[in-house]
Order: structure tokens, then C-alpha cells, then sequence
């Protein structure tokens, strides 16, 4: 099948029910999308879909045929996701890492499509999981990119 | 004199007392007639294409499902089911001379298989589903036979007595309750129907033994209808934790919205636009279902289809509704767009037929709530087709949502994209956990299939 991922387009052979996940990164060779749970509980697969964030490792590949798929690799092409990963950088928000790619998708998201979140809307939309803790970096680093005061480093 | 009056009176009482107890255990005792009485065969006879019949009829009947436990010898027995009156455990079916069913001849094969009577008198209970098998034909019976005594390999393995206590463990009164609830010949042809529906009608009634789970029961805990003459048959039901829905035509909480072709789908592969097995239909997956061969499926589906819903009991017919624009802002909402959405998308369809959609689907649709609670606090187990474990799978809550979270993203579910059903109560879910965590004093344990 055909997939377009990142503004090229790929061949894959694959079935059709194979998760997203194991195509971009066993047979397209992009490590930088995460397998974490396989379950569709932590967000390190996050990859964006037509600019909505989804969970790859819960999507079969064949649902993402004829869609546009932006993975980690490619995001600073991307206004926003560049203004993201600059941020991300000023607050020194990673710690081990392996998270950080599917926060940065779920941030990208998130502000692609609503450049001005409020708090709450900010909370419901960056539930990924983080082993580290980085979470008040995280908060701290969308407040700043929302334009929103910066707040006491207290989740 | 008026003693030798009581005494003659009582005399002549006897008489009938003695004869009515007489005719008592004779009929809880007897050993219903076979038509195998006089055609007993010698295993080392059995022709192998008999035995490859029964290993195609042993899985269309699920034989497997209780007569093993998860990771033991197949047909070995052990499963534990309890009963109102205590737990009992499935027996040894391999051909084990000690142990097994290695002595049985085909008559007494056959007494167990569809009357539930061990040799010697003594009555199964019919957590062996012996009220469905009685439907099963000669042929098949002495396909089965040939297939346990050639096919299985025999296993040394003693079966767990069951820890009913006396007096409550004598088997003779199951032998009155059969004489009430069950219809001991085998299926008969319906005239005016094609030989597809009376075939379908003969699986589902019979082999399959669809209504262990999915007829109600009565207070006797017997099946309030065994085939379409009565309209409990099929009309879904509470077990085990589960709610196994109507497979009737009711358009919200039964087969209604599903073609012929969608339902021999499922039943094949597990899965259509729909629904994904979950509950105990995965084991009936895993274990018969996808065994069955096409023109059987389409049986299925053609009888099922033929079964006539009721509007009354399934309220207004469901239709898709999408959310408002200004969506709600309610914790369940919120919970459903974190831990669900992915899956089951943001406008609850789904991705079918990988992750089933929930705008529409029984579980949400069902005035029976358990279902709903019992895979969101544990999960769907692996569902296994053609060999291959399936990529996607429900994860259990049960970790992370409270009861009070579980309650508020099952009424969401329950109340959005058409979907009107009552609201789940966290007393429910609490319920709920505590019967579905092994470690309970109380857990669920099986009870009939
Ligand atoms: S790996 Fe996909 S959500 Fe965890
Ligand atoms: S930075 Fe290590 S898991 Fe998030």
C-alpha cells in the first residue's frame, strides 16, 4: 500500500491491520516515534495524522492510506512543531528523552489547532505519560508557547 | 381396636407409598434408552473418517472450552464452575481407561452427551449443557465418540470431586428437573424452512449451545426457551458478569443492524464493523466459532436472522448522533477523550473492525450495564484468530480509574451519538470489581456456557 508520511510517499507491504507504529519504525527505518505500551496508554507513539494527534501503536496502517502522516523526524518543518521544539529546548524539557517525542507531537497538536489553549484546555490535551516527572517542564514549556503567564512550577 | 384401625389405614397407605417410591428410583436411577444399545463398537473399528467428522464436531460443540483449563492437557477436565449450591469441576473426557471416559461404550457416550446420565444412573449436572446437545443427531453422537476415543489422547488425570456437601449433593433430583425442563429428542426438520435455516437452527440450538449464555433463566436456573417457539430464546442475558446480548432482531440490543454476511464474519474472524468479541464470546472464538465451516456461519446467520426482535423491550431504534460543537465539559467527557479516544475515536466510531465503535454498540445500548463495567475494569483478553493474537487489544482500567471515573466515562458513553441508556452508578462498578478480582473473598466464577 501507499503511504505518505513526512511529504513523501512510501511503498509498504504490510497487513492491513499492522499498527502504524511497527510500519514507520521496523520497515521505514524512523526510530524516533516510541513504542512504550503498545496500549494506547502513554503517548510515546504519537505521531500527527492530517494535524491531529494519534496514537500509533493503536492504529491499523491501513486507516492512515491517503492521509498525511508527520512523525518526530520531520516536525520543525512545520511552523508550529519548530516553535515547539525550540521551547522544549529553552526549558530543557527532557530528561531521558524517550517520551519526549510524543509530548512534542501532543504540544504541536494541540496548538495547530487552538494557538491560544487556556489552562484547562492545555491539562485535557497533554495527558502523555512521562517516567521522568518531566511534567512541570512540560506545563511550563506550553504556557510560555500559549502565551500564557508563567506559573509556579507546581503541576 | 382403634390401633389395629391405624395400623390396617397405614397398612393400606404403604401400598401406594411404597410403589410410588419404588417408581421414584426407578426413574431418578434409569438409564434412558440409546439408540447405540445394541451397536456397540470396538474402538480399534472406528473408521478414521468418523473420527475426522467428530474432531470438526467437537469444536462446533466447544467440548473444549470447559473440558480443560487454560495451559492443561486438552479435554482433561478440572475447570472450576460454580453452582447455586457449590463449585463443581468438568471431568476427565480423554480416553483414560481410569481416569477418562475410556470404558464408556457409544450408548453410554451418548446417555452423558445428550441426557446427562453417567453410566450406572447417576445424573450430570447441566452445567453440562446436555438440554442443548439432546438436539444433536446419531450421526454426529457417533462422530463424537470416534473422535474421543481415537482422536484425544488419553490423559491420567483424576477428576476434582465438587464441594457441594451432603444432603445437597445427591444427583437424583437433577433427574426430576430433566423430566421438567428438557426436551430429550434429538432436532427435527422443520417443514416449510430451507435445509440452510434448519441447519443453522440444528448448530444453534444444538451443538453450538448458544442459549447457555444467551437465553435468561428461570428460578431453576433452566433455559426459558430452547428453541424460536418460545421469544426468551436468544433474548440475551446476565452471567458470569457478562451480559451476553439478544441475538435476535431487536434493531439497539440484538443482531437487528447486522446482515447475514456480518454475523458469519464475526463468528469467523472475531470482528466486523460492529463489534469485536469480548466477555466469554472470546473463549467461544478462540475455541468454536472460527472452527465452523462457511456453509455452517451462513446457517448460523440465516436462523439467527430469522429470529423476530422486540421494540418493546429495545426502545426507540438507536441512530447516530454527532457531539455539539460546544462538547460537554463533564469529567466523564474528559476521561473518554484521554484514556478512550484513541481507540474508539472522538465521535465514538471506531476503527472498524479493529477497535469496535461504541456509538451504537450493545454493551452501550443494553439496559445491562455489566458488560460495559467488566471490560473497562479488566480488559478484553487476546483474541486469537487463524493462530495469530490480534494487534489490538482493551486494556484494563481496573489500575487507573476509580470507581466514581468508571462510572462517569460509562454514563458519557452511554448517553452520547445516540446512544440513550441510564446512567452507571459507581456502586455498580464497585460491585463489580470486588466479584472480578481474584483475590476477593467473593470472585465470579464460572457458571454455565
Ligand atoms: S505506545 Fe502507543 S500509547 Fe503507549
Ligand atoms: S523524559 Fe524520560 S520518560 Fe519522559
Amino acid at each position: 500500500m501507499e503511504l505518505r508520511i513526512n511529504q513523501k510517499t512510501y511503498q509498504v507491504d504490510a497487513d492491513a491491520d499492522t499498527p502504524l507504529l511497527w510500519v514507520i519504525r521496523d520497515d521505514l527505518g524512523m526510530t524516533g516515534t516510541k513504542y512504550g505500551c503498545g496500549l494506547a496508554q502513554c503517548g510515546a507513539c504519537s505521531v500527527l495524522v492530517d494535524g491531529n494527534v494519534v496514537r500509533s501503536c493503536v492504529t491499523p496502517v491501513a486507516g492512515v492510506v491517503g492521509r498525511e502522516v508527520t512523525t518526530i523526524e520531520a516536525i520543525e518543518t512545520d511552523d508550529v512543531g519548530k516553535r515547539v521544539v525550540a521551547t522544549w529546548v529553552e526549558h530543557q524539557v527532557a530528561q531521558c528523552g524517550y517520551c519526549q517525542s510524543g509530548q512534542v507531537m501532543a504540544a504541536t497538536a494541540l496548538l495547530k489547532n487552538n494557538p491560544k489553549p487556556s489552562n484547562e484546555q492545555i491539562e485535557a490535551a497533554m495527558v502523555n505519560l512521562c517516567r521522568c516527572g518531566t511534567y512541570n517542564a512540560i506545563q511550563a514549556a506550553v504556557h510560555d508557547l500559549a502565551g500564557l503567564s508563567a506559573t509556579k512550577g507546581e503541576a | 381396636m382403634n390401633n389395629s384401625r391405624f395400623a390396617r389405614t397405614a397398612g393400606w397407605l404403604a401400598v401406594p407409598c411404597l410403589i410410588a417410591a419404588g417408581l421414584l428410583a426407578w426413574y431418578v436411577t434409569r438409564e434412558p434408552v440409546s439408540p447405540f444399545e445394541s451397536r456397540q463398537v470396538a474402538v480399534a473399528d472406528i473408521d478414521p473418517a468418523l473420527v475426522a467428522r467428530g474432531e470438526y464436531v467437537a469444536p462446533l460443540s466447544d467440548c473444549v472450552a470447559c473440558h480443560s483449563v487454560p495451559g492443561g492437557a486438552p479435554f482433561a477436565g478440572g475447570l472450576e464452575m460454580a453452582t447455586p449450591l457449590g463449585a463443581i469441576h468438568a471431568t476427565n473426557v480423554t480416553p483414560d481407561r481410569e481416569t477418562g471416559i475410556g470404558n464408556y461404550s457409544l450408548a453410554q457416550f451418548d446417555r452423558a452427551v445428550r441426557h446427562g446420565v453417567a453410566p450406572g444412573g447417576r445424573r450430570l449436572y447441566p452445567a453440562m449443557p446436555y438440554p442443548s446437545y439432546a438436539k444433536l443427531s446419531d450421526d454426529d453422537v457417533r462422530a463424537l465418540y470416534a473422535f474421543f476415543m481415537k482422536g484425544v489422547a488419553p490423559v491420567k488425570q483424576a477428576n476434582i470431586p465438587s464441594d457441594i456437601p451432603w444432603p445437597l449433593n445427591m444427583r437424583w433430583p437433577v433427574a426430576l428437573w430433566n423430566g421438567v425442563f428438557t426436551d430429550s429428542a434429538p432436532y427435527v426438520e422443520k417443514a416449510g424452512q430451507d435445509p440452510l435455516w434448519n441447519r443453522g437452527a440444528y448448530i444453534v440450538q444444538g451443538a453450538g449451545h448458544c442459549g447457555s449464555c444467551h437465553s435468561p433463566r428461570g428460578l431453576a436456573f433452566n433455559e426459558k426457551a430452547l428453541d424460536e417457539s418460545g421469544t426468551p430464546f436468544l433474548a440475551g442475558a446476565l452471567l458470569d458478569g457478562w451480559y451476553a446480548p439478544s441475538l435476535r432482531n431487536d434493531h439497539n440490543t440484538g443482531l437487528g443492524r447486522w446482515t447475514e454476511p456480518e454475523i458469519v464474519q464475526f463468528l469467523k474472524t472475531g470482528r466486523n464493523q460492529h463489534a469485536v468479541v469480548f466477555g466469554s464470546m472470546t473463549e467461544a472464538f478462540n475455541n468454536s466459532t472460527q472452527f465452523m465451516n462457511d456453509e455452517d456461519l451462513a446457517a448460523i446467520a440465516r436462523y439467527l436472522k430469522s429470529l423476530p426482535g422486540d421494540h418493546q423491550r429495545d426502545g426507540t431504534p438507536w441512530q447516530y448522533q454527532s457531539v455539539a460543537a460546544t462538547k460537554p465539559n463533564t469529567p466523564g467527557a474528559h476521561t473518554y477523550e484521554t484514556r478512550c479516544a484513541s481507540c474508539h475515536g472522538l465521535d465514538g466510531k471506531g476503527q472498524p473492525e479493529w477497535m469496535p465503535p461504541l456509538a451504537g454498540a450493545t454493551s452501550a445500548l443494553a439496559s445491562e450495564n455489566a458488560s460495559a463495567i467488566n471490560i473497562t475494569l479488566n480488559g478484553s483478553q487476546r483474541v486469537v484468530a487463524a493462530g495469530v493474537p490480534d494487534a489490538y487489544r482493551m486494556p484494563a482500567f481496573r489500575e487507573q480509574l476509580s470507581d466514581q471515573q468508571i462510572a462517569e466515562v460509562l454514563t458519557y458513553v452511554r448517553s452520547t451519538w445516540g446512544n440513550r441508556s441510564e446512567a452507571v452508578d459507581a456502586k455498580a462498578v464497585s460491585k463489580l470489581r470486588e466479584h472480578t478480582d481474584p483475590a476477593s473473598s467473593s470472585p465470579i466464577i464460572l457458571q454455565m456456557r
